[in-house]
């Protein structure tokens, strides 16, 4: 049982609900999905006087179109797995929602927006998001705005969201690119202790484009998701040589744990390991790039 | 000896309101304080004992209910988000005193022994079998994933929903 003498409120307008956010600011709380709020106010680990949900609001369509996909806050995973496929590496999203923990439950309970706002490091999606160059959507006080996935993740559940400001939605603009995907965690049940998503350019872009052998990895940018408190986004030139081939497997994983500041410990696996564990699955996530989009 | 407060002592109000719902095909309204959960709502106020609380925590699955034809985890919703929803309970699920098959394959199969986790694993499968009519036992696994059982071990429960599969695809060839 919840103990606090919580209001529920369901606006039917954006700008209502930013109203209410504005009014009670630190005494009120988002709900979308409910998968992370609800147990929390439960535990009493959240106290807070008022929550917003987002269900009545408009915005849990996702659209599909040739130029990018735009997802609203209330989308849930199941629902990003029965839309159409998501042109280029944008498909990830929906590779991601059909893995998340919690079984078909979760899945149709839980939101991509509500895990970016969350923002917990263990989360697939933040890095997944700052991966594909998402747009996330915000509306607040002073009317939208819109700002990049890679400035959006401040700090272990902490996001660039101001007093009154709410995510409304996030979009994924298409492009050409090869995309390799790996995750690690022990248990069906459990959240992920390192993840990397390699984003490389395409094989064919003219002749004037990047070329790229099937051996090489210029032009790669690799982001880490899990490792640390907010996600890790690496262009690896700086390891490649000219023919943009990898060093050794020792010396890139050497390389990559240098890269991370402070890892992410908890739980599930202490710093160290995720430090020890990054090149491994940075590596991974590039073989997949090259093998899956042959 | 309890001393007694010389004033009395000012009591908030809990915001509270009522919400219609249709439940097992009745429609039914309830008053309910806002900080309420549906599981709470379900199993005190209508009484509908099947739907379990467990972990009140997302983890266990005991509590799972079809909640506008989805799965979910009521202890993960507020009572007042479900204005106006359709809501399936355990009680919902059998029909004129006939197990459905479901059910049934869990009965035949042993799918459980103390009880307390089945609801959550029939609605679990019903989800998975409306999809996927031929599941592999990979797939019932990972269906399976968000339900929490201390005594089977799994197993007989991913025997019973490969039989759910067989007896619904018989049933649809039969009618």
């Amino acid at each position: 049982m919840i103990r606090t003498a919580l209001r529920h409120h369901a606006p039917t307008e954006v700008a209502e609900a930013v109203a209410l956010l504005d009014a009670h600011a630190e005494r009120a709380a988002v709900l979308g999905g409910g998968t992370m709020l609800v147990p929390s106010l439960t535990r009493g680990e959240r106290d807070v006087d008022h929550v917003i949900d987002l269900r009545r609001l408009g915005v849990d369509a996702v659209t599909v179109r040739a130029d990018g996909v735009h997802i609203g806050a209330m989308v849930t995973y199941a629902h990003l797995l029965a839309a159409s496929p998501f042109p280029g590496p944008a498909h990830l999203l929906q590779r991601v929602a059909g893995g998340i923990t919690g079984g078909p439950q979760i899945r149709c309970q839980g939101t991509i927006c509500g895990s970016a706002a969350y923002a917990n490091p263990s989360s697939e999606v933040p890095a997944v998001l700052v991966a594909l160059d998402a747009t996330m959507h915000l509306h607040g006080p002073g009317g939208a705005r819109i700002t990049p996935a890679s400035a959006f993740f401040l700090d272990a559940f902490t996001v660039d969201l101001r007093r009154g400001e709410l995510l409304t939605g996030v979009s994924v603009a298409a492009r050409a690119a090869r995309l390799g995907y790996y995750k690690l965690k022990l248990a069906e049940g459990s959240w992920p202790i390192a993840t990397a998503a390699a984003v490389l350019p395409p094989i064919d872009v003219g002749s004037g484009g990047i070329g790229f052998s099937g051996v090489g990895y210029s032009g790669a940018v690799v982001t880490l998701g899990a490792i640390s408190t907010r996600p890790i986004r690496l262009d690896l030139a700086p390891v490649l040589d000219d023919a943009g081939r990898l060093p050794s497997d020792a010396d890139v994983d050497d390389w990559v744990a240098a890269q991370i500041g402070e890892p992410w410990d908890d739980e599930l696996a202490p710093g160290d390991y995720r430090r020890m564990v990054a090149g491994v699955v940075l590596r991974r996530a590039l073989h997949r790039a090259n093998e899956e989009n042959r | 000896m309890i001393e007694l407060a010389s004033e009395p002592q000012h009591v908030e109000a809990v915001p509270d309101r009522d919400v219609s719902m249709t439940v097992n095909g009745r429609a039914c309204r309830v008053r309910c304080e806002d900080r309420h959960l549906l599981v709470e709502v379900l199993r005190e106020q209508l009484r509908l004992k099947g739907t379990h609380a467990g972990c009140l925590n997302g983890d266990c699955g005991a509590c799972t209910v079809e909640f506008n034809g989805q799965p979910v985890k009521s202890c993960l919703v507020l009572a007042a988000t479900a204005e106006g929803a359709e809501i399936t309970t355990i009680e919902g699920v059998a029909h004129g005193g006939e197990l459905d098959p479901v059910q049934q394959a869990f009965w035949d199969n042993d799918g459980f022994q103390c009880g307390f986790c089945v609801p959550g694993q029939i609605f679990a499968t019903r989800w998975l079998l409306a999809r996927d009519t031929d599941p592999t036992d990979e797939a019932i696994r990972e269906a399976l994933a968000g339900n929490i059982c201390r005594c089977t071990g799994y197993q007989t429960i991913v025997e019973s929903v490969r039989a759910a599969a067989v007896g619904l695809r018989d049933e649809r060839r039969t009618t």
